[in-house]
């Protein structure tokens, strides 16, 4: 009895993409409940990125067992940086990370969020999206920064709830690495 | 003036001949020690957990003080602040106020009452410490990166001045109890050892900085213990040799022999020489690493310092450490798991009773226990931890009686000698004509699987010294029960193995495969994912097969303990060993395989051979015997299938009970 591939390969894809749509959605649930309990005296902006900075930490500390300084810092960001575009994947958005021009210095690119049209069905604003996005990486890197004794930093140039068609982040090493 | 603490005279002992080093006196500081042995300091997880010392810790560390026949025998390092930060282990004996001296000094006179050297040790836990409280300190703020672990903070000048403080008070508290040497822990991630290390040492003033400002705050607490402690109490310490924390840049080897030399100056009178951290991502001490790997470590720290060293980590018998101590290569033979596994090792080697010597067999599980906040226990010694419980030794049975024990494994072969040793009739069947059972196959298995064919040579020694029979090569019948009619049978006949019908012809048996008895083909699939699968999948592995592993646990080596596991994980992605967790075996086709995933997916995987591993309890003569209305028990894999482990647990208990 042979396995029809095409039929298990559809069940599993169809699985897997409702599961990434439960993400979103689910994030933004939890924020609405989030917002109102907070009371009209609270910016959703703000608790929105307490939300990501908190995520950011937990899934920085994931990252620690992961990484290796053994095979040098260039391996190492590039490394990083691909852990980072991974968030993006497991979520249904299409990224990758590769080395920039400068020593020391990871670009990642994502061409495809899913986080604009979720938001976008809850009534969230565009900036906040792209805000929270850059303080997840941002808290993300605290902990690996002083774990490795190494000062990383991001910056956003694109992203594609600004309109830009495509999210493009500047990882570098602060001192000396990248400018 | 040295002192001599017991007079031990060796010379008519004939394990005194055979290793003439070890059995030789040797000067600590001053005190002359008639040995070379040491039962190093061990967490055992059995004090209460307010720090009070308890009976059944007292009477394991006697056990363990019988053992060094007059050799050094260390309590398990103590934590010296009220808040508990320094605590990492939640039976942890505490020091941190002289209402302990009393719980303490039970030990040291135990100790002595055994004529030992009584060796209490330091150990804030630093780092791996915090147990019962929400963050713990180090000298820098560097997150964890095992989550088991607290957070830890940076700690003030003022509470590094209180923490030197509390080493000295501590010691002090020590020598109150009546003990003999001071030890400070400075390894695998404790306090001292965060101070140490570029890697959890951050800190920018005195107690940073290079390798000295490192060590700064060790040298303080090296002189204020010795300032306390005075010319007749050693003071010795803990050090790594290596930290293996080069991924996350740690100290390089050059640093950890300066931390060495420093430590010599400050005035310690021994270093134990360590490596590696908890959070290393080497292996230092599991079963996959060759006995007696790390003596050049010991050797390179001898050619650095002028005072003893001493060493444990994959020692676990007599000939290496005579070896390395007779070549200047080591000074004393530290052992913590293979007094764990028999407390009384030194004394048989010094007695030759070397074949008396239940040997650790480096799982681990004691280890994995204690980060579980459970008391020690030890794999193959059923009295681990127990020693103060009256019940757990054997005693002359009411009644004796005539046992058949059908099965010469683990389970049959250590309830055959404890019913033997309280006097019952045992006869011990097999139909194989080797004793071992399973393990004679299972310790085929690479990566340091043949070491657990020493449980079976120490169960047969005890089994020839109490007069046990064996029946090998004759398979034990319902009618032969029958016509025997002993008094009492005990089932340890080892598991079924489940069929594959239709697989028949491809499909062969996890020990035919290890004992080299089945023609397996260039691609197979293991059917199991629990220790027997993955230790033949390894095997078949490196035989440059080409395997898959599938198996119903949702993660394989489910049976293994944690402490272990991790490097089955490491070996199985280093062989390419494809491993399908959560699935089973659907269906047989030509050439391949169908697997379905717990939650519905197929998929098909080439294979020309199934290994079968998968267990279940074995029901065979069961309802023979109880139609015989005979006393009966079934134990080890027979009664469920598990580990060599609970193979022997099973037969030990059994043997006290008939």
């Amino acid at each position: 009895m042979g396995v029809d591939a095409e039929k298990e390969i559809t069940k599993l894809w169809r699985d897997l993409h409702s599961a990434q749509d439960e993400i979103c959605k689910t994030y933004y649930r939890w924020r609405e409940v989030a917002v109102e309990m907070a009371g009209p005296g609270v910016k959703p902006l703000d608790v929105a990125l307490k939300a990501a900075e908190k995520m950011g930490k937990e899934i920085g500390k994931s990252f620690l067992p992961r990484l290796n300084w053994l095979k040098g810092e260039d391996v190492f960001l590039l490394s990083l940086g691909r852990l980072m575009a991974g968030l993006w994947l497991t979520e249904g958005g299409i990224a990758a990370a590769e080395k920039g021009d400068k020593p020391g210095e990871v670009l990642i690119t994502c061409t495809r969020c899913p986080w604009p049209s979720a938001a976008k069905e809850y009534g969230v604003p565009m900036e906040e999206v792209a805000l929270t996005r850059l303080r997840l990486f941002e808290s993300l890197l605290e902990d690996v920064s002083v774990f490795f004794n190494i000062p990383l930093k991001i910056e956003m140039l694109k992203a594609i709830p600004r309109g830009h068609g495509v999210y493009l982040l500047r990882l570098y090493k602060a001192n000396g690495g990248g400018k | 003036m040295a002192r001599v603490l017991f007079e031990w005279d060796y010379s008519g002992y004939p394990g005194a001949k055979l290793y003439p080093h070890l059995f030789s006196p040797i000067q600590i500081g001053n005190i002359i020690v008639p040995n070379r042995i040491k039962y190093a300091a061990t967490e055992d997880n059995l004090n209460s957990h307010d720090g009070f010392i308890t009976d059944a810790d007292v009477a394991y560390m006697r056990s363990r003080a019988e053992g060094v026949v007059g050799g050094m025998c260390f309590m398990q390092g103590v934590y010296m602040d009220k808040p508990g930060k320094g605590q990492g282990y939640v039976g942890q004996a505490a020091c941190w106020d002289d209402k302990f001296i009393p719980g303490l000094k039970r030990i040291a006179d135990a100790i002595h009452g055994e004529k030992a050297v009584a060796g209490f040790q330091l150990m804030d836990c630093g780092r791996v410490g915090a147990v019962n409280v929400e963050s713990g300190h180090g000298p820098s703020t560097v997150p964890q990166r095992l989550r088991i672990f607290r957070p830890m903070y940076e700690m003030t000048k003022e509470e590094i001045k209180e923490m030197i403080q509390q080493h000295v008070d501590s010691a002090r508290r020590g020598v109150e109890a009546g003990f003999d040497m001071i030890e400070i822990s400075g390894i695998v991630g404790y306090l001292v050892s965060n101070f140490i290390s570029k890697y959890t040492n951050r800190r920018t003033d005195e107690y940073g900085g290079d390798i000295r400002g490192r060590m700064q705050a060790v040298v303080e607490i090296i002189q204020g213990v010795k300032a306390v402690c005075g010319k007749d109490i050693p003071v010795g310490i803990r050090l790594c040799s290596e930290e293996l924390l080069d991924d996350v840049r740690g100290n390089t080897p050059e640093e950890s022999m300066q931390s060495y030399k420093i430590a010599e100056e400050a005035g310690v009178d021994y270093i134990s020489c360590t490596l590696g951290w908890q959070e290393s991502i080497y292996p230092v001490i599991s079963r996959d690493i060759p006995q007696g790997n790390w003596l050049h470590l010991a050797k390179r720290a001898k050619s650095n310092v002028k005072v003893p060293i001493q060493m444990a980590y994959r020692l676990f018998t007599p000939d290496r450490p005579e070896k390395a101590i007779a070549a200047g290569e080591l000074d004393v033979w530290e052992m913590c798991r293979p007094m764990i596994a028999d407390p009384l090792m030194p004394k048989k080697v010094l007695e030759g009773r070397e074949n008396e010597i239940r040997h650790c067999v480096a799982c681990n599980l004691c280890l994995a226990r204690l980060f579980r906040d459970a008391p020690m226990t030890c794999y193959i010694n059923p009295l681990c931890a127990h020693e103060h419980d009256e019940r757990i030794y054997p005693k002359p049975a009411e009644e004796k009686k005539t046992v058949m024990i059908v099965g010469a494994g683990p389970a049959g072969l250590e309830c055959a000698y404890v019913a033997a040793q309280r006097g019952h009739e045992v006869h011990v069947y097999d139909k194989r004509q080797e004793l071992g059972g399973t393990i004679l196959d299972a310790s085929r298995a690479p990566y340091g699987d043949d070491e657990l064919m020493t449980c079976i040579g120490y169960q047969k020694t005890m089994c020839e010294k109490y007069g046990v029979q064996f029946h090998l090569g004759k398979e034990v019948t319902e009618e032969m029960i029958s016509d025997e009619l002993p008094d009492t049978v005990v089932l340890a006949t080892g598991p079924v193995y489940r069929e594959l019908g239709q697989a028949k012809g491809r499909a062969v048996n996890v020990l035919d495969v290890l004992n080299g008895k089945a023609d397996v083909g260039d691609k197979v699939l293991v059917w199991g994912n629990r220790k027997p699968g993955i230790g033949v999948a390894l095997y078949l592995a490196k035989k440059g097969k080409k395997v898959s592993l599938v198996g119903k646990e949702k993660s394989a080596g489910f049976d293994i303990n944690p402490s272990f596991k991790w490097r089955y994980m490491i070996y199985l992605r280093q062989s390419g060993v494809n491993v399908y967790n959560d699935c089973d075996i659907e269906s047989v086709g030509e050439g391949e395989i169908i697997v379905k995933t717990y939650d519905g997916y197929r998929f098909p995987l080439a294979c020309d051979t199934v290994v079968i591993s998968e267990r279940d309890a074995n029901e065979a003569l069961k309802k023979a015997v109880q139609g015989e209305g005979i006393e009966m028990y079934v134990i080890g894999d027979a009664l469920v299938p598990r580990n060599l482990s609970s193979a022997v647990h099973d037969g030990y208990r059994i043997g006290l009970r008939i």
